[in-house]
């Protein structure tokens, strides 16, 4: 993993400009962001895994009657400190950059998130962190994601089918969800996975496939997605030593995927979060458990600033 | 504009470019914030606490924000002294703001081996002695809400401090922090900085557990401002003011103005925390405002404003 990417050239304090934001399924959103200047140059470098810090403190609060019942309380907190969020695509416009973040309405600032108007400005700190180190010599990667986690797995999969080695590469993604409303994708499609009956349409377009697993069944595979994983990889012959795992999501599912890539040997990189007070390494609230190679030794490492994307096998698991 | 005005200070026998510190804890090691500000621009600059040994620090989560503010139980995580020296003490050394490094401990003893140690650096203008920290040899009192063994760690520290400025971290968890800063004085500090956070708790009403993994945490932020701008000029005219000590003033500072009132209140110099992790740049612009607010007030040196509270 020591080819990892850090941004830490261009990361600074950016102003950007909403080009759109509207709502996707029951409970994303997806916000398109402009850099201009020194804010595109920054995020031109922008690498798939990396994040930034919004301010969302002077968005206003949706009317009462469209926050949600279980958020009504929680949206009546002040926002003090930035959130933490990755994006799913980031592309180049002549001397603009645009940004997209997807999100999911979970409190306070998310929710003052839904109101951000066209043309409005929005408080960015970033590129920061480091990004998914690149497949060197990998010929099939496999994403394994859930809600959240889909930023940055869209994100890394994008790029890596556009990119100088998509030839050589080949993707699959498995998405994981409560329910078929729950998917931040706009459309699903069945042209590709016949097998569990739907497949993205983000992903397909750039010639992934992918498959989808439901809790509740209402779309693909009925159940867990790390189930869904682990019958893929019993059906599908593969080859250990040129396959590597991207994985964001829920921590007990990422423990899951970082297991069955061990007891496989399957290279694996997991995306982590945690609390963030900073997310520029001032604070050290960010905290990781993780192994000391050769040694029964654990250490903290800093979410932030040592990711947010860590080997899954040096992760202690377990929040 | 700003030329005319003095913002410089002279502080616990130190002359400072201007009265801005960063807080402990709240700027890493010092090149994290160096990404985002030029940090020559500060008058000041205090490393997060440092202990004998490393400290990983509590499980997490380590923070939970408040209406306007934020819990933190980050649990004293430090690489420890040796390596902060070995690795840490270089890019400090070459920073023109006066570095003061925050010590902590579990017994007095642990205290005076630090400053020892750290007594010969060069780089180092001056200590700020963290005592909101459990005495592990007193049954686990916090050395900072006990008058005596606040003077009793001060004397201590001070006899083991060379030719370094003293400066003491107070809690404002007491019942009269004045009675804690005279016992500093008295026990030879050369400055006071207050406050330190303040203990609270947030509990998760669905699992009817404390959000923290460490159940507490310290208060900080805009929510604690007006507290720490009452207990500096609590401690500016009950103590400091008499006896000559400087008071770094901080708690939820987050903008010039924020600066000016702690200044106005007693304090000679301000120090910013949590306002750092929403503004990165926000240390830099408060140097500019104060020295703004100075020459559009007639105000010739930044001393003037020092306790000028009017009654
Ligand atoms: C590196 C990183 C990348 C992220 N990328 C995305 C993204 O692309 N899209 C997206 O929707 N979200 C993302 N998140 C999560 C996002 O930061 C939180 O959902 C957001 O901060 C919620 O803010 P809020 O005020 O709306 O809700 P809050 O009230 O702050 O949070 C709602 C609930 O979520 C939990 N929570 C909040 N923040 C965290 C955290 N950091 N770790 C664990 N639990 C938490 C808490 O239990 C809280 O009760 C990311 C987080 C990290 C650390
Ligand atoms: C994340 C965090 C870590 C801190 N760590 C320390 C520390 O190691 N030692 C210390 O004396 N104070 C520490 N503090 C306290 C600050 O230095 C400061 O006294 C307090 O946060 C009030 O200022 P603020 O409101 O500007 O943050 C910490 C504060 C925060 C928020
Ligand atoms: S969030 Fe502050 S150090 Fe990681």
């Amino acid at each position: 993993m020591e080819e990892r990417t850090s941004g830490c050239a261009g990361k600074g304090v950016f102003e950007a400009v909403v080009v759109s934001n509207r709502q996707i399924g029951d409970t994303f959103w997806k916000v398109v962001l402009e850099f201009s200047g020194e804010g595109a140059e920054a995020f031109g470098g922008f690498q798939p895994g990396q994040f930034v810090q919004l301010d969302a403190s002077e968005a206003q609060l949706p009317p009462a009657d469209k926050i949600p019942e279980e958020l009504a309380d929680a949206a009546q907190r002040d926002i003090l400190l930035r959130r933490p969020f990755s994006f799913t695509d980031v592309t180049r416009h002549g001397n603009k950059v645009a940004a997209e973040l997807l999100y999911c309405v979970v409190g306070p600032a998310t929710l003052r998130m839904t109101t951000l108007k066209t043309r409005s400005k929005v408080s960015i700190v970033g590129p920061l962190g480091n990004g998914f180190s690149p497949p060197e010599g990998k010929k099939l990667v496999l994403l394994v994601f859930g809600g959240m986690g889909t930023a940055p797995i869209q994100h890394v999969g994008k790029a890596l089918m556009t990119g100088e080695k998509k030839n050589d590469i080949q993707i699959v993604a498995f998405a994981g969800a409560k329910t078929r409303r729950g998917l931040p994708f706009e459309k699903l499609t069945d042209e590709i996975s016949e097998q569990l009956g739907f497949s993205i349409r983000e992903f397909a377009r750039f010639g992934m496939e992918s498959m989808i697993a439901t809790d509740d069944g209402s779309a693909g595979y009925h159940g867990l997605v790390t189930d869904c994983f682990t019958e893929w990889l019993k059906d599908n012959k593969i080859d250990a030593s040129s396959t590597i795992i991207y994985s964001c999501g829920p921590e007990p599912m990422l423990s899951a995927v970082a297991k069955i890539a061990k007891e496989r040997g399957i290279a694996c990189e997991v995306s982590m979060e945690r609390r963030m007070a900073c997310g520029m390494g001032l604070c050290q609230s960010c905290a990781i458990e993780c192994r000391v190679e050769g040694s029964d030794e654990t250490v903290y490492k800093m979410c932030c600033e040592d990711g947010p994307i860590f080997d899954a096998q040096e992760v202690v698991f377990g929040h | 504009m700003e030329n005319s005005v003095d913002i410089s200070v002279e502080f616990a026998g130190l002359r400072l470019s201007n009265p801005v510190f960063t807080a402990s804890g709240t700027c890493g090691y010092a090149k994290e914030l160096g990404v985002f500000i030029d940090m020559n621009r500060l008058g000041g600059f205090i490393t997060k606490s440092i202990t004998a040994e490393p400290r990983m620090g509590n499980a997490t989560p380590r923070i939970v924000e408040t209406d306007s503010g934020m819990l933190n139980a980050i649990g004293l995580a430090n690489i420890g002294v040796e390596r902060f020296v070995l690795e840490r003490l270089g890019e400090l050394a070459e920073m023109k703001a006066a570095v003061f490094v925050n010590i902590a401990g579990q017994t007095v003893e642990e205290y005076v081996k630090l400053a020892e140690r750290l007594a010969g650096e060069g780089a180092i203008a001056g200590f700020e002695l963290n005592i909101s920290c459990p005495n592990v040899k007193q049954g686990g009192i916090t050395f900072g809400t006990d008058p005596g063994q606040v003077r009793e760690i001060t004397s201590a520290v001070k006899a083991a401090s060379g030719d370094k400025a003293l400066m003491v971290k107070l809690t404002p968890s007491v019942t009269d922090i004045s009675a804690i800063a005279r016992a500093a004085v008295d026990g030879g500090a050369d400055a006071l900085s207050l406050v330190n956070t303040f203990t609270a708790m947030v509990i998760d009403i669905k699992t009817r557990r404390p959000i923290l993994a460490n159940r507490t945490g310290g208060l900080s932020g805009p929510a604690i401002k007006p507290i720490a701008v009452y207990m500096v000029n609590k401690v500016y005219s009950e103590v400091a003011k008499e006896r000559k000590i400087p008071i770094l003033g901080m708690g939820g500072i987050r903008n010039a103005s924020d600066a000016i009132e702690f200044i106005i209140a007693g304090a000679s110099a301000v120090a910013v925390g949590t306002g750092s992790f929403v503004q990165p740049g926000c240390t830099e612009r408060i140097v500019d405002g104060i020295g703004r607010y100075c020459s559009e007030n007639g105000i010739a040196h930044v001393g003037e404003l020092v306790g000028s509270l009017a009654v």
